[in-house]
């Protein structure tokens, strides 16, 4: 598999994106579609306009697109999601941890309370989904785990303690499961976006928006399809000898 | 087919990783200036072959990286087809084993001539035809040994890491062109390079450090060169990508 076959990289993997409704998670879902993928697309609330959307494009392409409904901040919604995906006794080939949250508040202002949250939508939900998909992917001795961390998780930003602290956390996650997975033929890595034209990155103040600018190569926000296509890279055999990586989709920022 | 249309510069393409990124270049429709030290038969009718069947233009092109002179008539060649060049891969280079102090400052000066001057004399030349064309991807082939340092390899990792140096900064210098500079750190990798310069005692213990348990294929560097040479890679610059199975 190279890519030469008409740009089809997934053809009949079956992988679960979270966070589809929109941004970097919705992108995802239609790049891997349209790559032959078949797709559980999870969201946060049941929405008429997305189911009509998966609809066409599911009919458009040819691949089954299934959508299944949790909360991240509700353990049992999610385990119920879980469970309808695994009682489909499909093979599952692809795992990408989009959902999440961002926060802005300064270290003094963030309440532990708050902390607490951000940690728990954006680092134990996403280990309580990878720790549920990945012992059927080890049961099938093959899988491929994809997080979605920051360059606020390496780099640190003034104003998002909470938020890169559980992108950082996800950095140490997705290197230990890369070691402790690979018997089971299944690779970890992780993504850490720079600044991509998302609702959640539309609040980001003025100050850091332009200092994060002033360090960028290429001195624009990314596209939501500049990551959907690393994610994309990732996920396909293209790939096959990466694993335990963070690979940084920043315009050169770092 | 990823990079159809695509012009690229491939050097070291006579065999391992080089030949293995000319066949998944050409095979996704890039037309290919391949670059190798010496004309022999078999490369000619294998580059020949390729080209046919992938309906892509493949054009040898001889120098000896040792050589100055023959770096400039070789890219006088390329220059001379007045064909935009898109994509360049710097992945000629030598392997050295040795301790540090039993590395002497002539061998030192040798492959740093051959594994990094060679490739910023080249990437000089071809990176003004890519700011006329106001775009260009270029991929440097470093090493893990480049970010890790391993003992034996303090040469052969310099001259690695300096690559990695010059990737970013030429990553910042030339975005305004809309040019991308990336790298990529390979491991243990299944090639006559790996074979002839390293003992299988060392090869094992690499293998065995390692999440995958096994060496890469040169197709799995080559596929990640394709991607970071491909449009799919429009919003990765300055970075180095290992593709060492978890080391």
């Amino acid at each position: 598999m190279d890519g030469s076959d008409g740009n089809m990289l997934l053809n009949g993997k079956n992988a679960i994106v979270t966070g589809c409704l929109r941004g970097i998670g919705r992108a995802t879902m239609e790049l891997f579609a349209r790559n032959g993928a078949n797709i559980w697309a999870c969201c946060q609330n049941q929405d008429e306009e997305f189911e009509r959307d998966i609809r066409e494009l599911s009919k458009e392409i040819g691949v089954a697109i299934v959508p299944v409904y949790f909360d991240l901040a509700d353990n049992e919604q999610l385990k119920a999601g879980l469970r309808t995906i695994a009682a489909s006794k499909q093979k599952i080939d692809v795992l990408v941890n989009v959902a999440g949250m961002t926060h802005n508040a300064l270290f003094h202002m963030t309440s532990m309370e708050k902390m607490k949250y951000v940690f728990e939508i954006d680092f134990f939900s996403q280990i309580q989904v990878t720790q549920y998909i990945t012992k059927i992917m080890a049961k099938q001795k093959s899988g491929n785990v994809i997080n979605i961390s920051s360059i606020a998780g390496m780099d640190g930003n003034p104003g998002q303690i909470a938020y890169s602290s559980c992108k950082a956390a996800l950095i140490g996650a997705t290197k230990t499961l890369a070691a402790e997975l690979a018997p089971y033929n299944i690779r970890v890595n992780a993504i850490a976006p720079g600044v991509i034209e998302t609702n959640m990155t539309s609040d980001l103040p003025q100050e850091a928006f332009s200092r994060l600018m002033s360090k960028s190569c290429i001195k624009r926000k990314g596209v939501t399809d500049e990551v959907a296509n690393v994610l994309l890279f990732l996920a396909s055999d293209l790939s096959s000898y990466v694993t335990g990586q963070v690979i940084r989709v920043d315009g050169g920022i770092g | 087919m990823l990079l159809k249309g695509k012009n690229a510069i491939v050097t070291g393409c006579a065999r391992g990783i080089g030949k293995c990124i000319v066949e998944v270049f050409a095979k996704n429709g890039a037309n290919i200036w391949a670059c190798c030290r010496k004309q022999t038969d078999d490369l000619e009718k294998y580059l020949d072959e390729l080209a046919k069947e992938s309906n892509v233009s493949i054009t040898p092109v001889y120098f000896d990286l040792a050589d100055n002179e023959q770096i400039k008539a070789g890219i006088k060649t390329i220059m001379a087809s007045k064909q935009q060049v898109d994509i360049l891969v710097n992945n000629a280079g030598v392997t050295y084993n040795a301790l540090f102090q039993m590395t002497s400052m002539s061998k030192m000066r040798e492959i740093f001539e051959v594994n990094f001057f060679a490739q910023m004399l080249l990437t000089q030349y071809v990176i003004k035809l890519m700011i006329k064309s106001k775009g260009g991807s270029i991929v440097n082939i470093s090493s893990t040994a480049a970010l890790d340092g391993n003992s034996g390899r303090s040469l052969y990792g310099a001259s690695k890491a300096a690559l990695i140096c010059t990737t970013k900064a030429l990553a910042e210098e030339l975005a305004e062109y809309n040019i991308r500079a990336n790298a990529i750190a390979p491991g243990i990798t299944q090639t006559d390079m790996v074979a002839s310069s390293m003992t299988d005692a060392v090869i094992e213990d690499t293998i065995r450090q390692s999440n995958m348990k096994r060496m890469g294929q040169p197709i799995e560097i080559a596929n990640v060169a394709m991607f970071l040479a491909s449009d799919m890679s429009s919003y990765i610059t300055g970075q180095v990508i290992r593709v060492d199975g978890g080391l």
